[in-house]
């Protein structure tokens, strides 16, 4: 691992020099010269060594970005000194460097460095831009860097349990041989993605009317063509997922960085980084976990003192873990801390002015108080959390952007768990297909409970309220999908395919009739123009099996926009719910 | 305000490129540069909650195309024959399609040959034509679509967007 460092600091070194950025030339010739001390065995891998070294990640990425910029370079002559001092006062001269290379089968190396960074070997034979030339190699010495840290985060942790042998040591690694790859820009990827659902809408037409062809032989080539079509479309699919790896490695030196500043003692398990996701959603999934991670650090986990007096190890645990469930992903964050305390909870949720003080509230109600905007149990407000905003945020952005969701599961005394279940992609959903007058729309199937088809006796219609149905002696309120759409022509007389969806992910439960349920169906989302930004109640637009365009609705908006305009009366009797 | 949509684009020939389109009986034409393509009616799905003049949204070979009929727009009657067309406009990052009873040919113009736009009583109107032109004895009137269909905002918006990110 360090050689694989070593290496890499050498390589940005001579990048820089080569194309003339001596600032970054010659903090890199000191930060080889720390390494080389490191890899000799002459400084032993310490904890406030690997922060220096993290110091130094973070002072080159910074240096790189600044001259992407165009800007000149603000020189850290401090962290220079330190690592210097670090090293002993003394930088190597390159005939050590020649020795340590003579020392190493060349041949081996270079191998190792061709198979370990394809991107940078083939930068240095083609004239890329030197500064991405640059930032790739920032890039993928960082990731060593935090995979150094994570192996070695046993042993570096700030008080070390006694008892701690140096088993822990990291196991020789095998030679990983990465998939090679190429960069593609998204935008080709999705008009890629695009044709090829034309292309497998035109396949379903062909297979459809194949039986008016005359000859079996083309009849049997449609068919295969037709399995082919689909395979494409799997891996079309395919291209737009990234594994979650990296946003998790970055965790790692989240939790480092927060546990030092806290003076606690932190480990963080990571398991299921290989888990494939959307990239859109991965790139919004960034900040949220960042804020949840923090806040197990922070407020999950207790101080040293109180966990040794609680009977646990003075390590705490933090879980990071992903796996596939349903059809969904999950991500938890699970600390081994104190666990939420309820009573706590109320008296805070008292203190201000959420919950009434005389009325009483179930665990589920009081621990949801947290995702309440505004609400901090921390005392004491840090730089690392505790502002009172955030996990409301996290919430929100969640459900909004990512159409996920976060469950909390807490225990006390044995600690929290985080749970943010996620779509595999965003680019598709499963989709209910339905019909309302002429026009067929889309609504997800994640927002549909259930469907029932209501016999005439469970339908009431009241004053001021509109329409009423009673669901296994649960009355909610319904409405018909065509007249919030604003179609206001009066509904077919006896419609036996008239149907009511159930829905429970908004606020309260309700109840909306369509005229038709087509059929389900896996769609594609597409943008809508930017022409029907203001019209509600739309969350984007797909394409129907027959190429015709339709609507995905969002009914929470849409039932929002309709009651809040022409039925105030039902938002009150739901109140008192 | 964005350059595709005014009638005076860059072309150093001193003459200019327009399609010219029938709505009802009245012919018009838009810059050529902006027209991405022209399509054949398609079917389309309506979308609840817009104006009267959007028609519904469309399938563009995967992309989902918003259109709107000019004739709505300016109050004829949209009646669909065997020529009723769709022009789909690019303007930027703007995309949109505009039915048309008919698309007639190609109009090389110089500037002479247009002339200003008379003054209209309504200033309303007026800020859509952006010029006159008379052609085989027939008026053609130069059209911005995005100003008639009020969609400046818009256009405005994603151009600011454009050059943020361009900077």
């Amino acid at each position: 691992m360090i050689d694989k460092i070593f290496r890499l600091a050498h390589n940005i070194k001579g990048s820089a020099q080569a194309v003339g950025f001596s600032e970054i030339g010659e903090f890199s010739h000191k930060l080889e010269s720390l390494l080389l001390k490191i890899k000799k065995g002459d400084i032993k891998l310490s904890t406030p060594t690997v922060t220096l070294l993290l110091e130094c990640n973070d002072y080159l990425r910074s240096s790189v970005e600044s001259l992407k910029r165009g800007e000149t370079l603000a020189v850290d002559e401090k962290l220079a000194a330190r690592v210097l001092n670090a090293t002993g006062g003394q930088a190597h001269t390159e005939g050590s460097i020649n020795q340590i290379s003579d020392d190493l089968d060349l041949d081996a190396q270079l191998d190792q460095i061709m198979s370990n960074s394809p991107e940078l070997v083939e930068g240095l034979a083609s004239p890329l831009p030197t500064d991405q030339l640059l930032a790739d190699a920032a890039a993928f010495a960082s990731t060593i860097i935090s995979e150094l840290t994570q192996e070695n985060l046993a042993p570096i942790s700030p008080t070390p349990p006694p008892n701690t042998s140096k088993e822990h040591a990291p196991k020789a690694r095998t030679t990983d041989t990465p998939d090679e790859s190429i960069r593609v820009s998204l935008s080709r990827v999705e008009k890629l993605v695009d044709n090829i659902g034309e292309l497998v809408i035109l396949q379903t037409v062909l297979t459809e009317n194949r039986h008016q062809l005359p000859t079996q032989f083309l009849q049997k080539t449609i068919t295969q063509l037709a399995k082919i079509s689909k395979e494409i479309q799997d891996i079309a699919m395919g291209l737009r997922l990234v594994p979650l790896k990296q946003t998790f490695q970055k965790m790692q030196r989240i939790v480092r960085d927060t546990a030092q500043s806290l003076n606690k003692d932190v480990l963080l398990e990571i398991s299921g980084e290989d888990s494939e996701l959307d990239k859109t959603v991965v790139d919004r999934l960034g900040d949220p976990l960042v804020h949840l991670v923090r806040n197990a650090v922070d407020h999950g986990l207790e101080s040293t003192e109180a966990r040794l007096a609680a009977g646990k190890s003075s390590q705490g645990t933090i879980k990071l873990r992903a796996y596939h469930r349903s059809g969904r992903i999950a991500i938890e964050v699970r600390d081994d801390g104190h666990g939420l305390n309820p009573d706590l909870l109320r008296k805070k949720g008292i203190e201000k002015g959420l919950i009434s003080a005389n009325q009483n509230y179930s665990d589920q109600e009081l621990f949801a108080l947290i995702f309440h905007p505004g609400f901090s149990t921390k005392s004491a407000v840090t730089d690392i959390s505790g502002r009172g905003v955030g996990l409301d945020v996290v919430k929100t952005n969640i459900e909004k952007l990512l159409q996920g969701e976060v469950q909390l599961e807490t225990v006390r005394g044995e600690g929290t768990c985080f749970r943010i279940t996620l779509p595999l992609t965003m680019a598709i959903i499963d989709g209910m297909v339905v019909r309302a007058g002429r026009e067929r729309y889309i609504v997800p199937l994640t927002h549909v409970h259930e469907s029932v088809r209501p016999r005439q006796n469970d339908i009431s219609s009241h004053t001021g309220l509109g329409l009423v149905l009673n669901l296994r002696g649960e009355a909610m309120p319904m409405h018909r999908l065509a007249r919030l759409l604003g179609d206001n022509s009066p509904p077919q007389a006896e419609n036996r395919e008239e149907t009511a969806i159930v829905v429970r992910s908004g606020t309260h439960p309700y109840a909306i009739i369509v005229d038709e349920i087509v059929g389900r169906q896996q769609v594609v989302i597409k943008k809508l123009g930017d022409e029907l930004a203001n019209v509600k109640g739309m969350s984007g637009g797909a394409i129907l099996g027959d190429g015709c365009a339709a609507v995905i609705l969002d009914l929470n908006e849409l039932m929002h926009q309709g009651t809040a305009k022409s039925k105030p009366v039902v938002a009150s009797i739901r109140g008192a719910a | 305000m964005m350059e595709s949509a005014s009638t005076k684009p860059t072309t150093t020939a001193g003459s200019q490129r327009f399609l010219a389109f029938s709505l009802g009986v009245e012919d018009f034409a838009v810059p050529l540069l902006s027209v991405r393509e022209v399509v054949a009616l398609p079917e389309m799905t309506r979308v609840p909650n817009t104006s009267g003049y959007f028609s519904g949204i469309m399938n563009l070979r995967g992309q989902i195309i918003s259109v709107f009929d000019l004739r709505l727009r300016f109050g004829m009657k949209a009646e669909h024959g065997s020529e009723t067309a769709v022009i789909i406009h690019n303007f930027s990052q703007l995309c949109f399609g505009v039915v048309v009873s008919s698309v007639n040919n190609v109009l090389s113009l110089k500037d002479t040959d247009i002339s200003e736009k008379p003054d209209f009583q309504d200033m309303q109107a007026n800020a859509y034509i952006t010029g006159v032109s008379r052609y085989n004895d027939k008026l053609v009137l130069l059209l911005d679509v995005v100003k008639a269909l009020r969609l400046e905002d818009i256009a405005a918006l994603k151009q600011s967007a454009k050059n943020k990110s361009a900077a």
